[in-house]
């Protein structure tokens, strides 16, 4: 990248849970527009509640992330959703709607732009639906346009899932951890479309991953959480034997 | 031993009862008991009830200090004993002990008696009952298929006019939906509301309606529907509180709006469950409003019980056969569409 803007600023983000676990304490990190950015670190690290703060399905107790001079930790409301329409996020379960198609679930991508009852009674925009078409061709699942989402594989419904965040036409992808639950020779796939979104369509991604492997071939930065505090930032090259046993502690053991 | 509230309370309440059935029984077998006017004083009841409550405290304490195993400790204290001693089993004994007074005292209150169910008299008079409902009179059929009809439509319209409300109340009525504090508020109160709307039954219900509108179908109607949406409200919330949060979560990630979420998120995973619940109520409507019209909530029942007051067995043979026959359609014609779209 020959210039950095910075797309993301997050300033001290703090978050309790009601129960008074503390999953985030006072992290700050610039997200550059247009990176690869991988967050890693163990479960419970706080790097899900991280990305579920950045789109507000968690509501943070303190700090900033300020994006196009506002700051989505202070909003609410109407504003919160059309935060949601910019900053697309995919999840490990995928949180497709089984019952309906394929289409269906990825011109859900654009309701937040659609009147509620044009949305309920399908009538999507024309050029809506062209998208829509256009960008499950785009993630190869042309074919599977009218089956029901819940008879594809786990590998078809992250694609789907992808060409939902696409449809969105965000300007951020939050991806939290999109292959901790395909089989890891699925993985690749779907890596690949993350990576190609992120290279062709400039789409900033902020990507959880669980494998080094995974964060060393797709990202373009990294950092690393632990207990709630960032304790790594940098390139994913840099990361040696050393700064692993900090980050997952003493214990772990690498996996080839 | 620490004391425990709930481990005495069930103690003292159980002690109390086992001392009262003994006096009673003992009562009862001696024949010393007072008469039956002694025990309709409100003051004799309050303070006899008061009496035992003490005695059962009583005998609490005593088995606490003397480290009886009573069923509340069974059943509230933690420490597990292996050794089985007389004290240990000591609880096994109450129980049993309970249930055979129980059910001794239940015989007596009941006044069972084998001597009236193979009484010669009363055996033919129910003889005579049968065969008048095994030999019907059919001549009465197309009055009963009229009030079959009214019957259905009835049970119909409660049903239909329930569906809405009770799609609506689910939401509300859901705790996974009403998660502000606010909306928690509504919730309980919503719940409560129609936990005692459940409570009283469609036959009370019928009643209330036909002195507020009339005697007659519409008040049938009424009760059943007010019923209906107590009913469904819960078993609906149930499904909502149920559903799998992930597709909830997808569509509000898109920046979809409340009702947006709800029609993408949560609508597609109770459709088939509503409309499983929505037939089986309706088949429930159909014999409940069988029993309605018997208090003047129209239809077949109103009929029944007319014929029944005459003592007309015949006619009453052809209603119970008109009844079952539809009781029967509906029930498996709406098990196999609910097996259909599970």
């Amino acid at each position: 990248m020959s210039e950095k803007t910075t797309h993301l600023k997050v300033k001290n983000l703090e978050k309790m849970y009601p129960n008074g676990v503390k999953a985030l304490k006072g992290l700050s990190v610039d997200v550059y527009k247009g990176e690869f950015l991988a967050v890693i670190g163990l479960s419970g690290s706080g790097k899900s509640t991280f990305l579920r703060c950045v789109n507000r399905l968690n509501d943070p107790t303190g700090g900033e992330i300020i994006f196009e001079d506002q700051d989505i930790a202070s909003l609410s409301g109407s504003g919160v959703r059309k935060i949601r329409g910019d900053i697309a996020m995919i999840f490990q379960k995928f949180n497709l709607v089984g019952r309906h198609t394929v289409l269906s679930n990825v011109l859900m991508g654009s309701l937040s732009r659609t009147g509620f009852f044009r949305s309920v009674m399908g009538f999507y925009k024309e050029e809506d639906k062209e998208k829509a078409v256009e960008y499950l061709k785009l993630v190869g699942l042309a074919e599977k346009t009218h089956v029901r989402a819940d008879e594809l594989s786990g590998g078809q419904q992250q694609r789907v899932a992808i060409a939902r965040a696409l449809m969105q036409q965000p300007k951020i992808l939050l991806a939290d951890e999109p292959v901790a639950s395909l089989d890891p020779a699925l993985c690749h796939t779907v890596m690949d479309y993350l990576k190609e979104i992120n290279k062709s369509l400039g789409i900033t991604v902020l990507c959880n991953l669980h494998h080094l492997d995974l964060v060393k071939e797709y990202s373009d930065r990294a950092i690393a959480l632990k207990d709630g505090e960032k304790v790594f930032e940098g390139s994913p090259a840099e990361i040696n034997d050393e700064w692993f046993k900090q980050i997952y502690g003493e214990e772990a053991r690498r996996v080839q | 031993m620490q004391i425990n509230f709930k481990r005495s309370l069930i103690n003292t309440v159980l002690f109390a009862y086992t001392l009262a059935a003994v006096y009673f029984l003992t009562g009862y077998f001696m024949g010393t008991l007072p008469s039956k006017e002694h025990f309709l004083d409100i003051d004799k009841i309050k303070v006899g009830s008061l009496l035992f409550l003490v005695m059962g405290f009583v005998l609490d304490c005593g088995s606490n200090w003397s480290s009886l195993k009573t069923i509340g400790d069974q059943l509230f204290s933690k420490k597990i004993e292996f050794v089985k001693t007389a004290s240990n089993v000591f609880w096994k004994l109450h129980i049993y002990l309970v249930l055979i007074l129980t059910i001794i005292a239940s015989i007596i209150v009941v006044e069972f008696s084998f001597m009236d169910l193979f009484d010669e008299y009363g055996f033919q008079g129910a003889v005579r009952l049968f065969k008048g409902i095994f030999s019907p009179n059919f001549e009465i059929l197309p009055r009963a298929l009229h009030a079959i009809v009214e019957t259905i439509y009835i049970a119909f319209l409660a049903t239909f006019i329930a569906v809405p409300i009770a799609f609506f109340f689910s939401f509300v009525g859901a705790k996974n939906v009403m998660t502000h504090p606010v909306a928690f508020a509504v919730y309980m109160t919503l719940r409560t509301f129609l936990n005692i709307v459940r409570s009283v039954e469609p036959l009370i219900w019928a009643i209330i309606f036909s002195v507020w509108v009339g005697i007659g179908p519409f008040a049938g109607m009424l009760a059943l529907m007010l019923h209906s949406v107590a009913s469904l409200t819960k078993q609906y919330s149930e499904i909502v509180e149920c559903i799998d949060d992930g597709p909830v979560e997808g569509v509000k990630a898109t920046g979809a709006g409340i009702l947006q979420t709800i029609a993408f998120g949560i609508v597609p995973q109770i459709v088939l469950p509503y409309i499983s619940f929505t037939i089986y109520r309706w088949d429930i409507n159909v014999r409940m409003a069988t029993v309605i019209g018997l208090v003047g909530g129209g239809g077949i029942g109103t009929m029944l019980i007319q014929y029944q007051g005459q003592a007309m067995w015949r006619e009453v043979g052809c209603i119970v056969v008109v009844i079952a026959v539809v009781v029967w359609v509906l029930d498996t014609g709406s098990a196999y569409i609910r097996e259909a779209i599970k």
